[in-house]
């Protein structure tokens, strides 16, 4: 099936419900700590996106065809949901009257699905579109240094799922301005909008790019970025009408590995499959060995231009941080070959989780 | 006695409602009666112990009015929902064009069409008027961000419009079903009307039988003063059943009014909630469609803020709230054009039916007080005739 609008993947009916099972079951499998977005928002956002269909509110699953999980608009419709609920539920009769009235006529019907689902909207932690914090993690007033930890959940342009964390330290002065500010007393730290604002539009890039990007501030010290990042997701939905889902994975790997997949393994699957891969990358000055694990995203080092190589070099002499890059999977047993074979390609050595 | 038969002053000159039963029903109100002889008179008296079959709970001035006020509380309860409808619809509008008016202003000074400082003077000025950002320059804040704030506002309040479907689906199945009762109520009060006719025909012919037995007797005999105390039996029971044939032949017609208004307000309200599951549909299909270009444009703008194409994505969310505005826009027309004129029509139907009770209240007066007077004369004719 092709594309509905610009990367963007419609799953209907009988699709949905698998994809958002494996997606929420491959979340938990991946075994992803506090370098990634919080799985437990994005599952609770799963969970209600297949309430919502199930109680038949949206007829269409929205996903980013680029890497195969929900989109903005599949995320900001349970958000809104989210918001509009209480007021919604005011407005609706008891749950019990919709249960008697149920089948008296079908507006009572739908409005018995929809309470059940505001009501279970309600209170939960949803996985934002954005969202951002500034803490301080020590403060030396007599030095005018403060230490802060800058936390960002983006749902990217690129379309992965990511999280951002900036431990950096800053040192005042008369002359200079602060990038993230103290309270009164202290002992809450909020940063500056243009610092937030380059965090943010910074996120996209990886964690080497972001350590040289904000340590050339000047006062500004950092002491490790860590990029936690869910996605890209491939996934493979049997279904009745013959309906193919169109990827536009954008990872040359990725994409041919799973082209030739698909052409020799998918008539003879009978069952959903799905290949689910999260990145962690790091730039701190604690990391011992500069390597990257990711069989899709090679260490900066090895793929600049001879030209570049030398400012490069200068700027790792002036920083001296190093970088680990890792990727892990979790994998249906008929996509498992293909993880293998992504790694054997890269020569890397990566956890595949199977995904039951 | 009165001077003129009961028969004849209720069918005649004061109730207007017997008039308005169909000719069809007067045919099939013909009686005969089994006439069966008593003692002291050959005429059957059993009419005058037999049951009236009323359905319900029997009826007067008073509990046909309590009747009618609850039905019209329904309806009345409909009409506030649409009242807050239409005062919701007015603050989305507020807020909806609010949020317009920055999206095309910031469309406007994209285009340079607004400018007068040049684009970035203008974006700044643009900017203060997105909440959280006044006073910020264009580069402290993402514009990919700001346009994911701006797709959330524009998705949240398509959603808000939407949620008046529900409300209004419900109203709507709710005054079906009050019309069902509503139905049901003005059978069981023509059937009661019927039964109350064809009582008043029997007793019609009663009184014409015993006035016509009472000629053949001799005045003032016992048997003609047992005759004349049947009489003043059939007298007090046409009076009853004859305020019955009123009263049902009221309800009937204000029930029967009370459906067509209710099924008005039904109308009105399907019209209007098809009219927003329309627009508001658009809308989100719109905004479904366009967040992965709103994304891409926002991140593309951040990178080297890409004016044109910024733009065209801040379009495409002017585009979809341009819908939802131009629905809750049309709606407060509708709103206008219907809600009012239905409440309008609805204070007439209250003023009819207060008249015709008052009417109904002042004709039973003027009976009652035409009977007291027929009594207190023919007193007083005893009396005279006694002293002399």
């Amino acid at each position: 099936m092709g594309l509905v609008t610009l990367h963007t993947q419609a799953l209907r009916a009988s699709a949905v419900d698998p994809y958002l099972k494996l997606l929420h079951r491959g979340l938990r499998a991946a075994r992803l700590n506090n370098a990634f977005p919080d799985r437990r928002r994005l599952q609770a956002s799963l969970d209600a996106l297949r309430r919502a269909m199930d109680h038949g509110l949206y007829e269409e699953l929205y996903l980013d065809s680029r890497t195969g999980l929900p989109n903005m608009a599949t995320l900001t419709r349970v958000l809104t949901d989210q918001e509009i609920a209480p007021e919604s539920l005011k407005k609706m009769p008891s749950r019990e009257e919709l249960v008697a009235r149920e089948h008296q006529a079908e507006v009572f019907a739908q409005l018995l699905q929809k309470y059940d689902y505001y009501t279970y909207v309600g209170d939960k932690a949803l996985a934002p579109v954005d969202t951002h914090r500034t803490l301080l993690r020590r403060h030396i007033p007599e030095k005018g240094e403060a230490a802060f930890r800058i936390e960002m959940t983006k749902l990217d342009g690129s379309g992965v799922y990511m999280h951002l964390v900036i431990e950096l330290s800053q040192v005042s002065s008369l002359w200079r301005r602060a990038m993230i500010d103290l309270d009164e007393d202290g002992e809450t730290a909020a940063a500056d909008e243009a610092f937030r604002t380059l965090v943010y539009r910074c996120a996209h890039l990886d964690a080497e790019t972001i350590f040289v990007r904000l340590h050339g501030i000047e006062g500004v010290h950092v002491e490790r970025v860590t990029r936690g990042v869910i996605g890209p997701v491939i996934f493979w939905l049997p279904t009745t009408d013959g309906t193919r889902y169109t990827m536009e994975l954008t990872d040359p790997r990725l994409a041919q590995g799973f082209a030739v997949w698909r052409g020799a393994a998918s008539g003879k699957l009978q069952s959903p499959q799905m290949l689910l891969t999260c990145a962690s990358d790091f730039a701190a000055i604690d990391v011992r060995e500069e390597r990257s694990n990711d069989p899709l995203s090679p260490l900066l080092s090895t793929t600049l231009q001879d030209s570049e190589r030398p400012r490069y070099q200068d700027i790792r002499t002036r920083y001296p941080f190093r970088v680990f890059k890792d990727r892990k999977f979790v994998a249906t047993k008929g996509l498992k070959p293909l993880a293998k074979e992504i790694m054997q390609a890269a020569g890397t050595r990566n956890l595949v989780y199977d995904l039951r | 006695m009165p001077a003129l038969p009961l028969s004849m002053r209720l069918l005649g000159h004061r109730d207007r409602w017997l008039f308005s039963a169909p000719k069809n029903r007067r045919k099939s109100l013909e009686f005969v009666s089994p006439f069966a002889p008593m003692s002291g008179s050959k005429v059957n008296l059993d009419v005058l112990n037999r049951d009236v079959a009323y359905s319900g709970e029997g009826i007067s001035v008073k509990s046909l009015e309590t009747d009618i006020r609850s039905e019209r509380e329904v309806q009345d309860s409909k009409v506030g929902e649409l009242k807050q409808l239409r005062d919701r619809n007015v603050n989305i509008q507020t807020a909806m064009a609010d949020e317009l008016k920055k999206l095309r202003k910031f469309s406007d000074y994209l285009n340079g069409t607004a400018t007068k400082g040049g684009v970035w003077s203008g974006i700044k000025e643009v900017l203060s008027y997105i909440p959280g950002l006044s006073g910020l320059v264009l580069s402290q804040r993402s514009i990919e961000e700001l346009l994911k704030q701006q797709y959330h506002v524009s998705a949240r309040r398509v959603k808000d419009a939407a949620e008046y479907v529900d409300t209004l689906k419900q109203s709507e199945q709710e005054l079906y079903e009050e019309i069902n009762r509503i139905n049901e109520k003005i059978v069981e009060m023509a059937r009661n009307e019927r039964e109350a006719l064809n009582y008043v025909l029997e007793l019609e012919k009663l009184q014409e039988q015993l006035k016509q037995e009472e000629q053949t007797l001799e005045a003032g005999s016992v048997e003609a003063r047992d005759i004349q105390a049947q009489q003043d039996k059939v007298y007090a029971k046409l009076s009853e059943h004859s305020t019955n044939v009123q009263l049902y032949g009221s309800a009937e017609e204000r029930y029967a009014m009370l459906k067509d208004n209710t099924r008005k307000l039904a109308e009105t309200i399907r019209n209007l909630g098809q009219d927003i599951q329309q627009y508001t549909t658009a809308a989100s299909i719109k905004l479904d469609m366009a967040s992965a270009q709103i994304q891409a444009i926002g991140r593309a703008a951040d990178a080297s803020v890409v004016m044109l194409e910024m733009k065209k994505s801040l379009d495409v969310m002017t585009e979809s709230m341009n819908v939802t505005t131009q629905f809750v826009s049309d709606t407060q027309v509708f709103f206008r054009s219907n809600l009012d004129t239905l409440l309008k029509e609805l204070d007439t139907f209250d003023e009819t039916t207060s008249q015709m009770l008052d009417e109904n209240l002042k004709k039973s007066k003027e009976i009652e007080d035409a009977r007291i007077a027929a009594a207190i004369q023919k007193a007083k004719a005893e009396q005279n005739e006694a002293a002399s």
